[in-house]
């Protein structure tokens, strides 16, 4: 579908006069540094990320029972939440053994929500504004291209399709051996588990994933592995809360491609690459909102899609 | 140039799908060598399933490793696995020495609150209702002591099969013939039980505990009266002529254990705790046992 969009002849750009800093009188250089320093959205999300992590330890700590469980699975008030990639893998052992029609009524009531949830969310919200491991990367990241910026280290890139390798992948390994052979190296359900259960030695294999991450290769794992991520941004691939992207508004200095996780939802801010007014990220982005901090130009917004139209 | 780029995106991907391919490769090798290494099921004496878990092979993808179990027990008896257990990394298990299932919740709560069923609760439910309509076809509504809950709770426990305690006839203290007298595990041991109050149980005539505690009033509390909540076992101080700790303590009670009188050649008692098919392998006997390598320990039961 979004490809379909990409292959469209694109839109001719803009005249000089009608870039939004001409309009402003600035120069170019000025108005594209004129957003930096607002985290409006980062300081919003953080502690999102961080209250659902913790309501999750204090829930056990002072048996609130508020949001009990882990990311695993949990129970918010009563109501089941799963862990979709857990669920699916369970689900594809449990058919061939027959296991499935054991299943209670409550992973199925998970299951669903969950799915219901993060199809109205869109894309890879849970990444950003739940996982924890993202928090984790999310400040490595900022190491590695500190080290990057000062040459210590090379940037090595691989192909985004690859997580469908391993989402198939781990599937197929989860049948061959009647394991949950994922959960077991999952850093999301290790962390979550280790800040709820207490810390084990499964840690020093995130340890070792964050320091690869800071000196080979930026989000290796978010980006080009984790069937979990993989799992939310199929789910919410059509979700109507998304980003708008407005192309009258836009300077093509391309910084939010830089702040971007997943900067190929972005392939429109290029100069020439947009193919209409209005575009929408696609099923990978993460709806961080750091695109939309980091925009001069206020080109990009948080938008519900059909909403907008009818207000 | 266009096409060169295609094939150039095209062979790094093939490639570096390969790579992934190999690491999975790799990861479903090594599950499955741990597999033959330690094999699937991993139940041993301090590794017993939580009430209600169905077998190993099924239990291992079955569970998702959320700890819903975990968080629900009031008596935290039910542990997440360590990296130790290897493939069970993530499962709930429990250490009866360190602290027993003692049913205190009533209604078997890990295994309700289960999202898979790996703890499975249809036999504890139709269990309970069984004894259910039982009781509304032999008792009186308008009766005040009508109450089938209780009966209810009693089947679904009697219900539990965790294992099966087994006894260690080398040590055991009434087998040699010794009493005991104080608090079994030390001061310092943190695991609590509801004591059932059976303390005069088992013919043990002038084995009578007598227990200190700040619970109720602040008076003393005897460790024979039957308890509604769970408190420390360093609180409550016995005094057994011969020592019956793990019959008077069994929550089950005379289905699950007894203590076997006999006489020798020499026509002197002889004790021994016999364990009867009631065992539910909860493994409080276990915790209140005295000696210090436990004289009772539980063998898990894998269901089938």
């Amino acid at each position: 579908m979004f490809n379909s969009i990409k292959n469209n002849p694109p839109l001719i750009p803009k005249p000089m006069e009608e870039m939004p800093h001409s309009k402003l009188g600035m120069d170019y250089k000025e108005w594209c540094k004129s957003q930096k320093g607002n985290h409006k959205w980062r300081n919003i999300r953080w502690p999102v990320l961080i209250f659902i992590n913790v309501l999750f330890v204090i829930s056990f700590l002072l048996d609130l029972s508020v949001l009990e469980g882990s990311l695993s699975g949990s129970r918010l008030i009563g109501f089941y939440l799963m862990d979709p990639y857990n669920a699916l893998q369970m689900l594809a052992i449990s058919s061939t053994t027959g296991y499935i029609i054991h299943l209670t009524m409550n992973f199925w009531i998970g299951f669903i929500t969950i799915i219901l949830i993060y199809a109205m969310m869109g894309g890879r919200t849970y990444c950003s504004w739940v996982c924890p491991y993202h928090f984790i990367a999310e400040l490595a990241e900022k190491l590695h291209d500190f080290l990057v910026e000062k040459k210590r280290i090379k940037e090595h890139a691989f192909n985004r399709y690859l997580r469908y390798v391993f989402w198939a992948g781990f599937i197929v390994l989860a049948l061959l051996t009647k394991n949950l052979v994922f959960e077991d190296i999952n850093p999301v359900g290790i962390i979550s588990r280790a800040m709820i259960y207490g810390p084990g030695l499964l840690l020093l294999w995130i340890l070792g994933l964050v320091i690869f991450e800071i000196v080979y290769s930026k989000r290796f794992w978010c980006r080009y592995v984790c069937p979990l991520g993989t799992t939310m941004g199929m789910i919410g691939t059509f979700a109507p809360v998304t980003i708008k992207f407005e192309l009258d508004k836009c300077g093509f200095c391309r910084d939010c491609q830089t702040v971007c996780l997943v900067p190929h939802v972005l392939w429109f801010v290029q100069r020439g690459k947009a193919t209409q007014e209005i575009h929408y990220a696609g099923a990978d982005c993460t709806r961080c909102g750091l695109c939309i901090d980091t925009c001069a130009g206020k080109a990009l917004t948080y938008t519900v899609k059909g909403l907008d139209k009818l207000l | 140039m266009k096409k060169n780029k295609t094939d150039l995106n095209r062979r790094q991907f093939l490639k570096s799908s390969a790579v992934a391919v190999t690491a999975m490769a790799a990861i479903g090798a090594g599950v499955g060598l741990i597999k033959k290494v330690k094999g699937s099921d991993t139940r041993r004496q301090d590794f017993l399933r939580p009430p209600g878990a169905i077998s190993e092979e099924t239990f291992i993808f079955g569970c998702i490793k959320c700890g819903l179990c975990v968080q629900i027990c009031p008596v935290q008896a039910i542990k997440l696995a360590g990296i130790n257990e290897a493939l069970s990394y993530g499962t709930p298990y429990i250490d009866v020495r360190e602290q027993p299932c003692d049913f205190s919740c009533d209604s078997l709560q890990c295994v309700e609150t289960c999202p898979t069923a790996v703890l499975d609760f249809r036999p504890f439910k139709e269990e309970g209702e069984k004894v259910i309509d039982e009781y509304y076809r032999e008792n009186d509504v308008s009766d005040p002591n009508f109450n089938p809950f209780k009966v209810q709770i009693k089947a679904m426990r009697e219900a539990v099969v965790m294992g099966v305690a087994k006894l260690n006839e080398n040590t055991c203290l009434a087998i040699k013939g010794e009493g005991f007298k104080g608090t079994p595990r030390g001061e310092n041991f943190d695991g609590v039980y509801r004591s059932p109050g059976r303390g005069r149980s088992g013919g043990r005539g002038q084995g009578r505990g007598r227990g200190r505690g700040r619970g109720f009033g602040g008076g003393h509390r005897s460790s024979n009266r039957e308890e509604t909540k769970a408190s420390p076992l360093r609180e409550k101080i016995f005094d057994r002529e011969i020592c019956d700790l793990c019959v008077t303590e069994c929550p089950i009670g005379c289905k699950a254990i007894m203590m076997e009188e006999s006489y020798d050649n020499n026509g002197n008692p002889t004790y021994k705790p016999k364990i009867l098919d009631g065992c539910t392998g909860c493994g409080v006997c276990v915790m209140v046992c005295p000696t210090e390598q436990p004289s009772i320990i539980v063998e898990p039961v894998n269901q089938i």
